[in-house]
């Protein structure tokens, strides 16, 4: 090399650099942000899923999960799928590392598996027979609140925080029968269900 | 914080049952197998009975108040022997609407049975009426008169389950032939509806020539209070109307026939 040449070093990236880089965040958001269980909820016994956390604040969630329904008295134990999506308005900190979330809403869908159970009618009905209804997908929404807290980061392993939660919920069939005919209680249309999120990114 | 904590506290009280599974996740509390307890009380006081008073009501789902003040109504007479229900407890086959139905005719003073009716199919709602009340096709003899109730929801089985199960029928042509003289059929869905497997109708009509003593046929589904000579030979088929539209019959089976009210409550 001449003692006059001037190294010219290629600071910016390539394209493909740069397409790589986007291809690789695109789908790194698809990385589950947190993990839920709870039980109850119209979902089975016990649900299991992941999930997402996003917005400004990270005021929405939406989490695919799996529940089981035993067998109780019928032929055999169901399979269901979830879809829910949770909105939080607030957080209010209650001292360092401590938090509520004193408001949860949420809406899912859930569907059970199982040959007893149609998305729609059939085609052995008369046309809009039963029209009103699916017995396979249930539409439900839930109200709750959250207590998280927030893992140290020396003390931090696994995930960053973790929420306990509570949500009371109903479903599509039961509002249908609640304005059906008013005297069906409320407390029996209700359910309770506890829960658990670890929020591992 | 306290505000929130004691809001909690009287959401998780409002709860009652607490954690709900699914809807169609059947798991009784309370009574099950209610036919079977039902007609054994039925064949018990009313077995050689010379007059039965019968009451019909049908199509209770969803309408709760309704049926509350038919219970009321039915409770009222003092004459009643027993009731039968021809089917459509419930709307949509919840083990929840099951478990509301039953404590509401459980107020009931006297006896009932209950048929299943298409609705009651939906989801898990066939065994759950199965555990909650018992077999589809059931029979059951009151003053020498053999009530044989079945299950003619063939559409919810696409037409492929013994619906009217013909084997059934004969068996109970002959069971017990010495202790009824006499007839009724019930079920949920009359011949030539939307739910009877409407090829085998001219069938049925055939095999119902061998009850002994065949007085009449009794039906629900149809939520109107027809009276239907419905294959034009003499043999009389009731519906019996829904809840919502407050009405039942009440029959009166003496030794030399019988007599059909229609109430309006």
């Amino acid at each position: 090399m001449a003692d006059d040449s001037i190294i010219v070093q290629q600071n910016h990236e390539s394209k493909y650099e740069r397409r790589v880089y986007r291809y690789r965040k695109r789908w790194a958001n698809m990385i589950p942000t947190q993990f839920v269980i709870q039980n109850a909820g119209n979902m089975g016994i016990a649900s299991m899923g992941f999930g997402w956390n996003y917005g400004n604040r990270k005021q929405w969630e939406t989490d695919c999960m799996i529940g089981y329904i035993p067998r109780h008295q019928t032929s055999r134990g169901k399979l269901t799928m979830t879809v829910k999506e949770n909105y939080i308005p607030w957080s209010l900190t209650l001292y360092k590392g401590y938090s509520i979330e004193p408001l949860t809403a949420s809406i899912y869908l859930n569907t059970v598996y199982g040959h007893e159970f149609w998305k729609t009618q059939p085609g052995r009905y008369p046309d809009k027979y039963y029209e009103f209804m699916s017995t396979k997908f249930r539409l439900n929404i839930a109200l709750g609140q959250r207590f998280t807290r927030q893992i140290p980061l020396e003390k931090r392993k696994g995930c960053k925080s973790i929420s306990l939660f509570y949500e009371i919920s109903t479903c599509d069939l039961y509002i249908r029968s609640k304005i059906m005919d008013h005297d069906v209680p409320l407390k029996d249309i209700i359910g309770l269900s506890l829960g658990i999120k670890l929020q591992t990114l | 914080m306290y505000v929130t904590m004691s809001v909690s506290l009287l959401f998780i009280y409002a709860c009652g049952d607490l954690f709900d599974i699914h809807p169609y996740d059947v798991n009784f509390h309370g009574e099950t197998d209610i036919n079977a307890k039902q007609i054994t009380r039925i064949e018990n006081e009313f077995a050689d009975k010379d007059t039965l008073r019968v009451a019909f009501i049908s199509d209770t789902h969803g309408w709760y108040s309704d049926t509350k003040d038919e219970i009321l109504d039915l409770n009222n007479r003092r004459d009643i022997d027993f009731v039968i229900h021809c089917g459509d407890l419930t709307d949509t086959g919840t083990a929840m609407e099951y478990e509301w139905i039953r404590d509401i005719l459980g107020d009931l003073h006297v006896p009932y049975v209950g048929l299943i009716g298409n609705h009651d199919f939906l989801g898990t709602g066939d065994q759950a009426y199965m555990k909650m009340y018992g077999s589809m096709d059931f029979s059951f003899i009151a003053g020498r008169i053999k009530f044989v109730c079945l299950n003619t929801n063939a559409t919810e089985y696409d037409y492929i389950a013994a619906v009217p199960n013909f084997d059934y029928m004969e068996t109970e042509m002959e069971m017990d032939r010495e202790r009824f003289d006499r007839t009724i059929l019930v079920m949920h869905a009359p011949p030539y509806s939307d739910q009877f497997n409407n090829n085998v109708c001219k069938a049925f009509r055939r095999y119902l020539d061998f009850f002994p003593g065949l007085i009449c046929c009794v039906y629900g589904h149809n939520h109107n209070d027809l009276v239907d000579d419905i294959y034009d030979d003499g043999l009389l088929f009731y519906g019996i109307d829904c809840a919502k539209h407050r009405r039942y019959r009440i029959f009166t089976f003496t030794p030399d026939g019988y007599e059909m009210e229609q109430i309006s409550f």
